[in-house]
């Protein structure tokens, strides 16, 4: 039937039921034939491994080796902060690949789900720089756990034409000042929330698993809430914020800071008097990883000169492999907040320690009832 | 009678001799594909859910014994219940707006319009047509600081700063829920105005009621079972709400969609987050039935 009778049909009322479903039934075939349809040839989804990370990793930049080997990119599969992504791990989620940082190493490997990673398989490894994994936490019997992937800072990114510092040094006092009470912005995960609280307190690290530094800590914590505009650890949304002076002054990473000043919005990544948080993360491998050989690949991928380089232009991480920082002078790298040792960038803040699942635990839902007010 | 007998007449099977008896059996074997697919997708997670709020954590493992704990801690808090009010509290004020600003769009539809109907409500839905995430952030366009209302407004000179209560915030919440959900609302009320006899309204008319009695003592009640099906339709699941405040909304906005998912999430506290999701179901039953308790007594 004409696809204009039909319509002349319907408007006369004349349409039956009968061609109607006819109809009806013709449309919908098509949608079901259209992956029928040939197409280029290409490898299914399913030979490559599926990488879990932080939302805004999942991009080929990333994976230049890792195409020239295999032809495509890997799988991804993201989420906004580290607890939401343990609790996805240990409820069963297989992806062959996680992203956790190098602290919370311990806690995730006493779950059985990961295994050691055989180093001997990646040909980039000899570049990376060991002060990044070499802790004794992060290895079994020789093998890391973790192989490192990014390193940096969490701080505080703010707009120097709102933000009137007044004089003073930068501190975590920026995002505690009454004065822009409703346009300050928090990360929304415990994980970096939590820890430079703790700075904000002036709880030493080592003390932080006490019922003392639970009490200081949720006391900055409950303090700093009506002056909260967002939490949230979605940087897209954090970033225009900020861009938009909806908030002057948040918690955030280095990534933030290197966007927004590429599109010409002032921000400065302070360098608070009490120190950043600082961080090291990477790849742990799932001890049921289906796609392993593909999984190597990709972690090869992510160590190599490449992606280390991406890493440190675009986002403003710090990268592992140590050719790619004979591509930057100091000064480059001491604009992105980065150095060429950097233990000189992790050392001069407070790097965290691991800790308890019951720690973390109770951390975790002390937070969350921080946020919503009680 | 023997079988060999040629002109018998060929005996239908069993079952059909059943079902052509029994007119009941034939509409549950009918409905039990159905019936069948909801036990399995709705029952037994309820279920689940139900057992689950009973057990409890015992670090990250989940101890199994029955308990009401997580429903006392939930009474001993004072958080739960001001989440709950304050779920409740922007439910009822969100579906309260919409049902009030898309009656008068059903009706225009149900009695002013007279051709092409179908393409009207076609248009009513018409934000339905791109992605619920797409629509809640281009409301971020639309309320933040930089805005279309904010720099409107600056620019006629009516305000000074920008208004930063339209964004991240509970009118921000109430807002877009209201925006979002308007079509679902609409639907029923067009429905049950569509229904009703125009000639009872004609003889309103002749027996000297004026149009805006002829309204109240007709029209209104008459579309009051649209009304109250839209607020169910709404309210419930505004309730549950969860993205909504979650990219719009402030600190001081969240609803217990997101606590739940706080729960099952970054708490991993699924037994308490499981508890509180009955409760929640709980709360929407109480309010769906005093939904229906002022529908049958408006009647009268």
């Amino acid at each position: 039937m004409d696809v204009v009778d039909q319509i002349h049909a319907l408007r006369a009322g004349k349409l039956s039921r009968r061609a109607f479903t006819r109809s009806l039934f013709a449309l919908g075939i098509v949608p079901v034939m259209v992956p029928l349809l040939p197409r280029p040839a290409r490898s299914a989804p399913e030979d490559h491994a599926t990488w879990f990370t932080w939302g805004g990793f999942d991009i080929p930049d990333f994976f230049q080796e890792y195409v020239a080997r295999r032809g495509e990119v890997p799988n991804f599969a993201t989420f906004g902060s580290a607890e939401e992504a343990f609790n996805r791990l240990r409820s069963g989620f297989v992806a062959d690949l996680a992203h956790p940082c190098i602290t919370d190493v311990p806690r995730w490997a006493s779950t059985g789900l990961f295994q050691p990673i055989d180093v001997s398989r990646l040909s980039n490894w000899p570049d990376v720089i060991p002060e990044l994994w070499n802790v004794d936490y992060n290895l079994s019997e020789g093998r890391p756990w973790l192989v490192p992937f990014t390193w940096g800072q969490t701080s505080i990114a703010y707009r120097t034409d709102l933000y009137d510092l007044e004089g003073a040094e930068e501190s975590w006092d920026m995002l505690w000042n009454t004065r822009y009470s409703g346009q300050l912005g928090m990360l929304a995960g415990g994980g970096d929330a939590w820890w430079c609280a703790a700075i904000k307190a002036g709880v030493p690290f080592d003390q932080i698993h006490t019922d003392d530094a639970f009490a200081r800590i949720s006391a900055v914590l409950r303090e700093q809430r009506p002056l909260i505009r967002m939490y949230t650890d979605d940087t897209t949304s954090s970033d225009t914020a900020l861009a938009a002076g909806e908030i002057v002054a948040t918690m955030a990473w280095n990534s933030s800071v290197v966007s927004l000043t590429a599109q010409g919005v002032p921000v400065k990544f302070a360098k608070p008097r009490e120190g950043a948080l600082t961080y090291v993360c990477g790849l742990m491998l799932h001890a049921q990883a289906p796609r392993i050989d593909s999984a190597y690949d990709v972690l090869d991928s992510l160590i190599s000169v490449s992606a280390a380089d991406f890493n440190m232009r675009a986002y403003g991480y710090g990268g592992v492999n140590r050719k790619a920082f004979d591509q930057f002078t100091d000064e480059e790298l001491a604009a992105l907040g980065l150095a060429r040792n950097p233990m000189d960038v992790l050392q001069a803040g407070h790097f965290g320690i691991p800790q308890t699942p019951e720690w973390d635990q109770r951390m975790t839902s002390t937070w969350e009832q921080i946020k919503l007010g009680f | 009678m023997s079988a060999a007998d040629p002109a018998a007449p060929v005996r239908p099977g069993a079952l059909t001799r059943f079902l052509h008896r029994h007119e009941g059996w034939r509409g549950h074997l009918l409905l039990a594909p159905a019936l069948l697919l909801m036990a399995a997708a709705i029952l037994f997670p309820l279920g689940m859910t139900l057992a689950m709020s009973t057990w409890s954590l015992a670090g990250y493992d989940i101890d199994r014994t029955p308990g009401l704990g997580n429903y006392a801690a939930m009474v001993e808090n004072p958080m739960f219940g001001a989440l709950i009010l304050r779920t409740l509290t922007i439910a009822l004020t969100s579906t309260l707006f919409t049902v009030i600003l898309v009656y008068p769009v059903a009706y225009y539809v149900a009695f002013h319009v007279t051709r092409h109907k179908a393409l009207w409500l076609i248009l009513l839905t018409l934000p339905f047509w791109t992605s619920y995430l797409l629509r809640v952030f281009s409301w971020r366009v639309v309320l933040g600081q930089e805005g279309v209302i904010n720099s409107a407004l600056m620019g006629l000179g009516l305000i000074d700063s920008p208004l930063s209560f339209l964004l991240y915030s509970q009118t921000a919440v109430t807002i877009v829920l209201a925006h979002s959900w308007a079509a679902f609302a609409i639907l029923p009320i067009y429905v049950s105005l569509e229904k009703i006899n125009r000639s009872w309204l004609e003889a309103a008319a002749d027996l000297g009621d004026g149009p805006v009695r002829r309204f109240w003592r007709i029209t209104f009640p008459l579309s009051l079972p649209g009304v109250v099906a839209a607020f169910i339709l709404m309210f419930v699941p505004t309730m549950g709400e969860y993205i909504t405040p979650l990219m719009v909304g402030g600190p001081d906005s969240m609803m217990v969609g997101n606590l739940v998912q706080a729960m099952f999430g970054p708490m991993n506290n699924w037994p308490a987050g499981a508890a509180l999701a009955v409760v929640m179901m709980v709360t929407i039953a109480l309010a769906g039935l005093v939904f229906l308790l002022l529908n049958r007594l408006v009647q009268r």
